[in-house]
């Protein structure tokens, strides 16, 4: 390679590693606010999954029509990935869950609603039908638009217009380790609950000691368990939409902020190489040069 | 000492009140009703209006709710999720 050649590519590697570097600035303070309202979410989707977790042992919660389960002819698949990739693998992780999961139906049993550019053009380059589908730009994204999603997915679950809703997110654990997820969100299943539950509780720090999820002998609900119910699946659907986005929003960040951190690495360790590259490749011609013109002196001489 | 028990009052994204209460009142579906320690375990919807929390320390607080709500007493614990 030429040595002009060289520079040049030393140019570039390092306005990669500017680029790279402010990515990774960017996410980390992004992900510092993700992960706070992840984690403080936490502990509201629990006490409610707690609360409905006890009163699931009355009758009324296996009458409710959002819990009722039938025979699964179509189903709803919500895919939450970011709008923007540079993230390492988080969002192939979700969206081989996600295939995985539509993987028993075909294309036309199997309804996407995707939130996130990724998932979209995923399902739609492979022919699914896509009812809908949202942009993950902002981060703060309030209940109320989780909720019109719930609301929804509710109505057309009631509907009969599939008979089950999955979604498939991304599980914050730590800043390095996200677990792409698939979880059942409708009917609404005792089991399937508990799975979330366990699954949100972390590993250690401030959240991590459990609450007891068991009924205690005698409750009274007041006035009705309809009525509490009433007021209670639609809210646990919306948090629980709510909850998996600030999730994967948490993941995101600190996919990417890893991902960065790795780029920037390794930017630093390819200009390091090529400068020694351009330096020896310099030298060498130097060398040349000079012996070029001692021999050349010394040819005149003798 | 008056008994007490632990509170949590939580709103989405935050936590509005965490830690020991002597009593709260709430605006419960059916009328306002009051919270004491060993209250029998039960779960009834909340209507928007205020809710009064005496801590085991420090002065009484007042919050007021908007929206509809629940509250949930279980095991000497009471949670309420606005």
């Amino acid at each position: 390679m030429a040595l002009k050649d060289i520079k040049a590519k030393i140019g570039a590697t390092k306005r990669m590693n500017t680029v790279t570097r402010a990515m990774e600035a960017v996410s980390a303070v992004k992900m510092r606010k993700t992960q706070a309202s992840a984690l403080s979410g936490r502990s509201y989707a629990r006490a409610a999954i707690a609360i409905l977790t006890r009163i699931a042992g009355t009758e009324a919660v296996k009458k409710h029509p959002l819990a009722k389960e039938r025979e699964v002819k179509k189903i709803a698949l919500v895919v939450m990935t970011s709008d923007k990739g540079l993230a390492g693998g988080l969002n192939s992780g979700v969206l081989k869950q996600a295939s995985l999961a539509a993987k028993d139906f075909t294309k036309e049993q199997v309804l996407v609603y995707a939130y996130g550019r990724k998932g979209e053009d995923f399902f739609t380059n492979r022919g699914y039908t896509i009812v809908k589908s949202m942009e993950n730009k902002q981060d703060d994204v309030p209940l109320s638009s989780m909720e019109e999603l719930s609301n929804e997915l509710s109505a057309g679950f009631l509907a009969g217009d599939f008979d089950k809703v999955v979604v498939a997110y991304t599980n914050f654990k730590s800043t390095f380790e996200q677990i792409p997820t698939v979880r059942q969100l409708l009917p609404l299943s005792l089991p399937a609950l508990a799975e979330v539950v366990s699954g949100i509780v972390p590993a250690k720090g401030k959240w991590s000691n459990e609450q007891s999820l068991e009924a205690p002998a005698s409750y009274e609900v007041e006035p009705s368990a309809d009525e509490v119910l009433g007021v209670l699946i639609p809210r646990l659907t919306a948090i629980a939409l709510y909850h998996m986005l600030l999730e994967s929003k948490a993941s995101e960040h600190s996919a990417r902020m890893v991902a960065m951190k790795n780029a920037s690495d390794k930017s630093k360790e390819v200009t390091r190489d090529l400068t020694r590259k351009y330096n020896k490749i310099r030298q060498a011609a130097i060398t040349r040069e000079v012996s070029e013109i001692v021999s050349g002196r010394e040819a005149l001489a003798a | 000492m008056a008994k007490t028990f632990h509170l949590t009052i939580a709103r989405v994204g935050e936590n509005l009140f965490e830690g020991q209460a002597k009593s709260v009142t709430v605006p419960g579906g059916e009328g306002v009703l009051t919270i004491l320690a060993e209250h029998e375990a039960f779960v009834t919807p909340l209507k928007p209006g205020t809710i009064r929390i005496d801590p085991a320390e420090g002065e009484p607080i007042t919050l007021q709710i908007e929206d509809k709500g629940l509250v949930e007493v279980s095991n000497n614990q009471a949670t309420v999720l606005l």
